[in-house]
């Protein structure tokens, strides 16, 4: 009797595994949603043959990557900011890979030393300005977000969100932690209402006069540019987008990446390369920018001519391994400020 | 004779036992997790932001407590007492809401009322205000907006449960009360009614504090939303597992003190008499008050929202065929399904076995097995995930001599994980709606069962089994709408290429795509209609 429910469950847990035991497929914890990378993943598996499994989530994939340990079924990460990529290293779950062409493609301030992730997009944490009740050139520098001059006016989401986090650390970075926690309490004191709603919150709360100043990231403006409804149409028309930082001597607007790596115990390591490799080559970086207005991290490649149109911009060079780093006490300004 | 009363006994005992431990490893998993040195998080926690996470989260519970019971019990009162047009329909209509997840319906009320919305619009346009600053409007995202939110999809766990109590109190108690001039309400219905109103109470506490989708949406500085900005934030789990502890002894110390102070005021009723009492007719005024006062929960709870996702749907055919949600549907339905049929199986078991057993350990475990409802899904989730991994390891490492399954996970990332981790979740519910169960049951049955010579096995078929088996629907019932509802565990632990009605609701509106959230999102509540209704049925002719 036993053993028979023993054969019954041993053959159960076999079922379930057969698709990873006929691999010409590799699997994928991505915290990147699903809409966004199927049209690569599609791309991916036409032109290798190679097909793709995906579980998407936001939180908590790295703690199951690593109580899978080596028994895991996972070949490639994929997140949409470095602070997610950098857990990943620092838990050890990443694998350190050789590929000249990962390292031709993506230059060095947005990768890992040890060669263990890659960012694939960038995108930059910009300025939206209310096209009427802001002038022009009012506000060039993230510095100025801080000024007493625009109390009340700022609306941000959550500080403790990756993106203000990661915007948090490169002031951090820049300044040091005394100075950019003055900068947070300017910031805080400004803000018109309490932090809440995503990046695109930001933008309604612009179109609808609750504020006249936000930071979000720049595909946000694509979206609603081109979104399919006429109100957040409308949204987009209102505000005037700003790269900070841009002035000659000045550090550069702050970006994040998107990026991935390859599994630690991956079983299929080649065919995990293999679609880092392709995410990096000059067709997917092109998507990436006509996808989700993000841009392109190969230098060989432009960014879309809508990108183009929004202005060129220069970047804040400072390696992202070091805003990465930075997180934590980022974190804890976020927390004393109450940003 | 002996032999096998005793075997099925140990049977009994073994297996409750060991399920036990089961549901209980993950949470075993996050203590083992939280057994660890924090890096002065903690100094850093005190000083800044803790007592904004405590004070925000009491504050949120206190309200939904005051609110939810306000809007559950004045109806059941009134549906348990009085006769009235409609009653019928409105005893069903009370119970809608619990088919909606929280964070929808904070979702749709947040359109509704931000200052965007058309009742701020219609607001402005007449009396012709230009700003925000012109007029007061409460802002929906707020704690008053969560505990609004919470409250009025959550009461009916407290209705459903306050309702029959009031029905099935004894008539002579109500007589009495009446001679001696006093409120039938204050002083029979309600004493009467206290243990089902705290167990209805008790699981919108868990609710409340384990809810993560509304207070993120809202941005509310609670201690679920704080265990994820350690987590994530300062990439420490182990601060993030210390902190969703607090948050379940806190939760777990409030359940105790009201089993204690019920513990006081145990009655039995033995006499099975037909003497509940009658329902009193009401004057057209009075019926058409008491219908007010009934229509109003379900109509905020279930009919704006619903109506909201209904016109918000509208065009979602546009964008998305239909096809892309059958699967999802499918899934949705089958893993409630059998969530479902395993909790109400599972607690049977260890609830008609802890009823039965002196052991007070046999009976502690019991209870605190059926726990893992008080922690933030995502958290329990990690706590299925760690104690997954290692039972893997472990018949990895046994493979290793036997070989008969090829090196590979082996239930990681499986079905079957998904599935025990809603047990794990809900297996409170079963629990709890059998424990009410028996305490309805007078225990001389059991006595007189024994004593005419069954086993406990015998007693179990012939007499647990059919006096508990409306209640085993019921809890079935209301865990398949859990289910169906769950978000954040389903999103962790599913399969590669697994959707849920869930999961696709939150991707769709994650990205703001709001006509196509709102089908999956409808989906998720019609298929809870007719569960609840059966569901309603069960649990008024107990």
């Amino acid at each position: 009797m036993n053993f028979r429910k023993i054969f019954i469950l041993i053959f159960l847990t076999y079922i379930c595994n057969i698709p990873i035991l006929f691999a010409k497929e590799i699997n994928i914890y991505s915290h990147r949603q699903p809409f966004l990378i199927n049209p690569f993943l599609e791309a991916f598996t036409k032109e290798t043959g190679i097909k793709t499994n995906v579980v998407y989530a936001t939180k908590g994939l790295a703690q199951r990557l690593k109580a899978e340990g080596k028994n895991s079924p996972a070949d490639v990460i994929l997140t949409v900011d470095i602070g997610r990529l950098y857990i990943y290293e620092d838990m050890d779950l990443l694998a350190e890979i050789n590929s000249p062409i990962l390292d031709q493609n993506i230059p060095a301030h947005l990768k890992s030393k040890r060669n263990t992730w890659f960012g694939l997009s960038k995108r930059s944490r910009i300025i939206a300005t209310s096209k009427e009740r802001v002038k022009e050139n009012d506000i060039l520098r993230v510095e100025d977000l801080a000024k007493p001059k625009w109390k009340g006016k700022i609306c941000s989401r959550p500080g403790s969100h990756v993106y203000n986090r990661a915007l948090m650390a490169s002031v951090i970075a820049e300044y040091g932690l005394e100075k950019a926690e003055e900068w947070a309490t300017g910031l805080v004191s400004n803000l018109a209402r309490r932090p809440q709603g995503n990046d695109r919150a930001q933008v309604k709360g612009i179109y609808e006069g609750l504020c006249d100043i936000a930071i979000i990231n720049n595909y946000y403006f694509g979206k609603l540019k081109y979104s399919e409804d006429p109100v957040q149409r409308e949204w987009a028309k209102s505000m005037r987008l700003t790269f900070p930082n841009q002035e000659e001597g000045d550090r550069g607007a702050h970006i994040n990446i998107s990026g991935g790596g390859v599994a630690k115990h991956s079983k299929n390591k080649e065919s995990a390369i293999k679609l880092l490799e392709f995410l990096s080559n000059s067709k997917s970086q092109k998507m990436y920018s006509e996808i989700n207005f993000e841009y392109p991290v190969n230098v060989k490649v432009e960014p879309s001519e809508e990108l183009v149109s929004w202005g060129n911009f220069r970047e804040d060079k400072i390696s992202i391994e070091k805003i990465a780093q930075l997180s934590i006490d980022a974190q804890k300004i976020i927390d004393r400020v109450g940003w | 004779m002996k032999m096998p009363s005793l075997k099925s006994e140990s049977f009994f005992f073994s297996s409750t036992l060991i399920f036990s431990f089961l549901f209980l490893s993950p949470i075993i998993a996050l203590f083992i997790i939280s057994a660890n040195n924090s890096d002065g998080i903690w100094e850093h926690l005190l000083e800044t932001v803790l007592f904004k996470y405590i004070y925000n989260t009491v504050f949120l519970m206190v309200g939904v407590i005051f609110l939810s019971l306000f809007i559950s019990i004045i109806p059941a009162w009134l549906i348990s007492n009085y006769d009235f047009k409609f009653a019928k329909f409105f005893d069903w209509i009370l119970v809608l809401p619990i088919a909606c997840p929280a964070y929808l319906v904070a979702y749709a009320y947040t359109d509704f009322l931000e200052y965007a919305g058309p009742i701020q619009k219609f607001v402005r346009f007449f009396f012709d205000y230009n700003s925000a600053d012109e007029y007061f409007f409460p802002e929906i995202r707020s704690l008053w907006g969560a505990i609004f939110v919470m409250s009025f999809v959550l009461y009916p766990y407290i209705y459903v449960l306050a309702r029959t109590a009031f029905r099935k109190a004894p008539l002579s108690l109500y007589e009495t009360s009446r001679l001696y001039n006093k409120s039938t309400f204050f002083s029979v219905g309600l004493p009467l009614a206290r243990p089902a109103i705290f167990a209805g109470l008790a699981l919108v506490c868990m609710e409340v504090v384990s809810d993560f989708g509304t207070v993120e949406y809202f941005s509310l500085e609670t201690l679920t939303l704080g265990i994820f900005n350690v987590w994530i934030g300062m990439n420490s789990i182990t601060s993030a597992a210390q902190l969703s502890i607090i948050t379940f002894i806190f939760v777990i110390s409030l359940l105790l003190i009201e089993i204690k102070s019920r513990a006081a005021s145990k009655f039995h009723d033995t006499s099975k008499r037909k003497t509940y009492i009658s329902l009193r007719k009401l004057n057209s005024q009075k019926s058409i008050l008491c219908i007010l006062i009934c229509l109003f929960p379900p109509f905020v709870g279930f009919i704006i929202p619903v109506l909201i996702l209904i016109s918000n749907s509208l065009y979602a055919f546009d964008y998305e065929p239909i096809n892309v949600f059958i699967k999802p549907f499918l899934n949705s339905i089958l893993v409630s399904f059998l969530s479902a049929a395993f909790v109400v199986l599972f607690s049977f078991l260890i609830v008609s076995y802890s009823n039965e057993t002196k052991s007070k350990f046999v009976k502690t475990l019991a209870g605190i097995s059926s726990t893992g409802y008080a922690f933030p899904g995502t958290m329990l989730a990690i706590g299925v995930v760690i104690f997954i991994g290692f039972l893997d390891n472990l018949i990895n490492s046994i493979d290793k001599y036997i070989f008969i399954i090829p090196n590979n996970l082996y239930f990681g990332g499986t079905f079957f994980v998904l599935l025990f981790a809603y047990i794990v979740r809900f297996q409170a519910i079963g629990f709890g709606s059998l424990s009410s169960g028996f305490q309805k049951i007078p225990q001389n049955l059991f006595s007189a069962s024994r004593c005419l010579g069954k086993t406990f096995l015998g007693t179990t078929i012939k007499v647990t089994f059919p006096l508990l088996f409306p209640f085993l629907i019921a809890g079935g019932l209301l865990v398949f709408v859990d289910v169906m509802k769950e978000l954040p565990m389903t999103l962790l632990l599913r399969p590669f290429n697994f959707e849920t009605l869930a999961t696709q609701t939150y991707q769709y509106a994650h990205s703001e795509l709001m006509a196509e959230a709102s089908i999956p999102a409808l989906m998720i509540v019609s298929s809870g209609l007719i569960p609840v209704f059966f569901m309603n049925k069960l649990l008024r002719d107990i």
